[in-house]
């Protein structure tokens, strides 16, 4: 790791101990030498970055693959007597570095903890480990006639302890609101290895402080999630899915804020600029009508009860964004349709990664819809000013803006890497000053950290410092993250 | 030029489930939807509109009452009209007696000089209806059609794809073609075309109406016969070698795998 922005984490690093052969063979007694990696680069390197991209890479000493809570706890009880740093990793999906063993030590991966445990139909709620991929779950508790509503782009990698790490929003948060809301209970181990189990199969409770919602979100700097009891809805009724083209965004914009207020229950709101779209198209080889003449599409997803109601729905949305100025609106209602609709937006990183592998995808800022508008000019603004690339797209109906930049091609990629962020930074203070924040679903990490320092106050941050001690007294879990250190 | 389009509406799932005892397929409470391969020719059918003046396109489909949503779905995409052969008489129709009844559905519409299919049906999965029909009404009968070159003079140019690459055909019209997905890239429905598609009338046709013995209808007129339904087993007898230990453990247990099997 290097780069003035970053900082040297060596000075970090002292503050720990590094793995010797005798604690190896401890870790390796407690959960098995066949769940423990160590002394293989090659193996280790899978461990060493996530989606925030290949700049930020750090080698771990160690990668625990654990199979239970137990193990999990017993990795947190050496950890906790040596003093060695824990990265908890899920899928590694995560786009703001959180899963990056900044200081070494050990990678406590949760990919051996994929079970579904069970669906409760009788209390909605499904119960399952941490390593479950999202789009798993999904899958599993609609074949009991539930939807699991937490929807991230990531659902066919992310693993669901690190949607609730990261709080993570996706495309149905304006329906069905975030991961946070659709968590009941969590089984959580601390550092010290002691195993809390909080909240439950219940949907009320005042019952004191909720530590589940301070683990909520938290991004592995408080505890390691070992199990999660999720909250599952009926399942919806049947949806169909609109494409808008649109002259500009504006008229796109506008448009959102009125197919909102007809009521019509909208499940998902997505914008797409349109280098976004020509990246994407271009990638899953399917091209869109209006690709050249739109500069704006939104892709909206309706539910509706019946199918005349569902008619009647997208007739109505799809009439309002024509008088709203929408080129052309395409209706996609059978499932090869939506799909193919969908598989635009669910590829959009993937291509953009293939395009411009040094592509930074970190952009997550919030604004409240009605700034949407000025938060995109000065996005296209700031981009223009320094004449790199950029590709919105967003959850525009959250307000939740994802600009990507590309790499020009005279900048080497470790400068890069600083650049983009400084970038970021400068348009998190717009978001800031437009009554919004830097990240809506992607988390801190260590990414968005200085920002995220600048942007709170002394007596905010303290208050959090104080939190992070009572869980992490030796601050041996994710050092370098969030708050930093 | 009149063109038509045979369509079918198939269940919208991965996983078709089949009924053991009886040998058909699960149908209730899975969606439906217009066959994917479908939407292949009909996208081709309405290109071939667009291509030549005057062409008018029919989506003509088999099925129960509520088909007539695939019908209406291509119908959105831009076909003229539609027709749906409906009839409780129809019902249990194998591969033959469904050809032969959308083949009597096409003279009843008055006979065309193309008509188009997709490749097969992601239920069936037989690819065997469209050149069936193509045989009953004496049509040059095209598989596997990646491309039309040419349409004019009594004449088509296709090229078809076949094992190894491509082969040019010219045939007589009229013709049956089957094609593939590599054809095109189906268009998506606007707004208007939906609404279109709301408000057209689709008649339906059933069996009085068709010139076609009454033996070659529905079940009693389909040789085919389930007689039992099985299923594959997938079984992967793969050995796990770790080199995490010892390397030269490992690569001389491959070494002598490969060895045994003759590869080295």
């Amino acid at each position: 790791m290097s780069g003035a922005f970053f900082g040297n984490t060596d000075a970090l690093r002292e503050r720990y101990n590094t793995i010797t052969p005798e604690i190896l063979a401890e870790l390796k007694a407690a959960v098995g030498a066949k769940n423990v990696v160590a002394g293989d680069p090659d193996a280790l390197e899978s461990y060493a970055s996530d989606e925030a991209g290949i700049m930020f890479t750090s080698m771990p000493d160690a990668v625990v693959k654990a199979e239970n809570t137990e193990h999990v706890s017993a990795v947190m009880q050496l950890a906790s007597k040596y003093k060695i740093p824990v990265t908890p990793r899920g899928a590694g999906s995560g786009l703001a570095g959180a899963a990056v063993p900044l200081c070494g030590g050990i990678v406590l991966s949760m990919e051996k903890m994929n079970r579904i445990l069970e669906i409760d139909a009788i209390n909605r709620v499904a119960v399952v480990e941490p390593g479950v991929v999202t789009n798993e779950l999904c899958k599993a508790v609609a074949e009991h006639g539930f939807l699991y509503a937490g929807y991230p782009m990531s659902t066919e990698t992310s693993f669901i302890a690190g949607n609730v790490a990261t709080n993570a929003g996706g495309g149905k948060v304006i329906r069905y609101g975030n991961t946070r809301r659709h968590i009941l209970g969590l089984e959580v181990v601390i550092p010290s290895g002691t195993v809390l189990n909080l909240g439950g199969r219940i949907r009320k409770d005042t019952w004191g402080y909720s530590l589940m919602q301070l683990i909520i979100g938290s991004e592995g700097t408080l505890g390691v999630v070992t199990k999660v009891i999720v909250n599952l809805e009926p399942k919806p009724g049947k949806t169909v899915n609109l494409l808008a083209a649109f002259p500009d965004l504006d008229s796109a914009v506008d448009s959102v804020a009125k197919v909102i207020r007809t009521g019509i229950p909208v499940i998902s709101c997505e914008l797409l600029d349109k280098i976004s779209v020509n990246i994407t198209t271009k990638h899953v080889n399917t091209p869109l009508p209006y690709q050249d003449k739109a500069d704006a599409f939104l892709l909206i997803q309706i539910e509706g009860d019946s199918e005349e109601r569902l008619e009647d729905g997208y007739e109505k949305v799809g009439n309002l964004c024509l008088q709203n100025g929408a080129l052309e609106v395409f209706v996609a209602e059978s499932r090869t349709e939506s799909t193919a609709i969908w598989n635009i937006r669910q590829n959009l990183a993937e291509a953009m990664r293939a395009y411009d592998p040094y592509c930074s995808l970190s952009g997550d800022m919030v604004v409240p819809l009605s700034a949407v508008p000025e938060m995109v000019e000065e996005i296209r603004k700031a981009a223009k000013e320094r004449g790199i690339a950029v590709g919105i797209l967003g959850h525009i109906a959250d307000g939740n803006l994802h600009p990507i930049i590309f790499k020009p091609e005279s900048m080497e990629p470790m400068e890069w890497a600083e650049y983009a962020e400084t970038f970021y930074d400068d348009l998190t203070s717009v978001a800031l000053r437009l009554g919004g924040v830097g990240s809506g679903e992607h988390g801190i990490g260590y990414v968005k950290m200085p920002i995220f320092l600048h942007s709170k106050t002394d007596e905010e941050l303290e208050i959090m410092r104080g939190i992070k001690r009572s869980f992490d007294p030796q601050g041996i879990l994710n050092p370098g993250k969030l708050l930093g250190n | 030029m009149r063109v038509a389009v045979l369509v079918k509406q198939v269940p919208a799932t991965e996983n078709v489930k089949i009924d053991e005892t009886t040998g058909t397929m699960i149908r209730e409470g899975v969606e439906a939807e217009l066959n994917p391969l479908d939407l292949h020719a009909v996208e081709e059918a309405v290109r071939l509109k667009e291509r030549f003046e005057g062409t008018e396109v029919v989506v003509i489909s088999m099925g129960p009452p509520q088909a007539k949503k695939a019908v209406k779905a291509a119908i959105a995409m831009g076909c003229d009209r539609g027709v749906l052969l409906s009839d409780r008489k129809f019902a249990g129709s194998d591969t033959l007696a469904t050809a032969r009844t959308l083949a009597a559905g096409l003279v009843h519409e008055g006979g065309f000089d193309l008509a188009l299919s997709g490749e097969r049906a992601t239920d069936g999965e037989t690819g065997q209806v469209g050149p069936a029909v193509g045989r009953i009404l004496d049509m040059s009968a095209l598989t596997f059609v990646s491309e039309v070159e040419s349409v004019g003079a009594g004449t088509i140019v296709v090229r078809r794809a076949v094992e190894g690459g491509h082969e040019r055909v010219e045939a007589p019209l009229p013709a049956m073609l089957s094609v593939v997905k590599e054809i095109n890239v189906p268009r998506l429905c606007t707004l208007g075309g939906k609404i279109r598609a709301k408000k057209a009338e689709i008649p339906v046709v059933g069996a009085a109406e068709l010139t076609i013995p009454e033996e070659h209808l529905g079940l009693a007129g389909s040789p085919t016969k389930v007689v039992r339904v099985s299923y594959p087993q997938i079984t992967r007898k793969g050995k796990k070698l770790s080199a995490s230990d010892d390397l030269d453990t490992a690569l001389d247990a491959i070494r002598g795998l490969l060895a045994d099997r003759g590869a080295v």
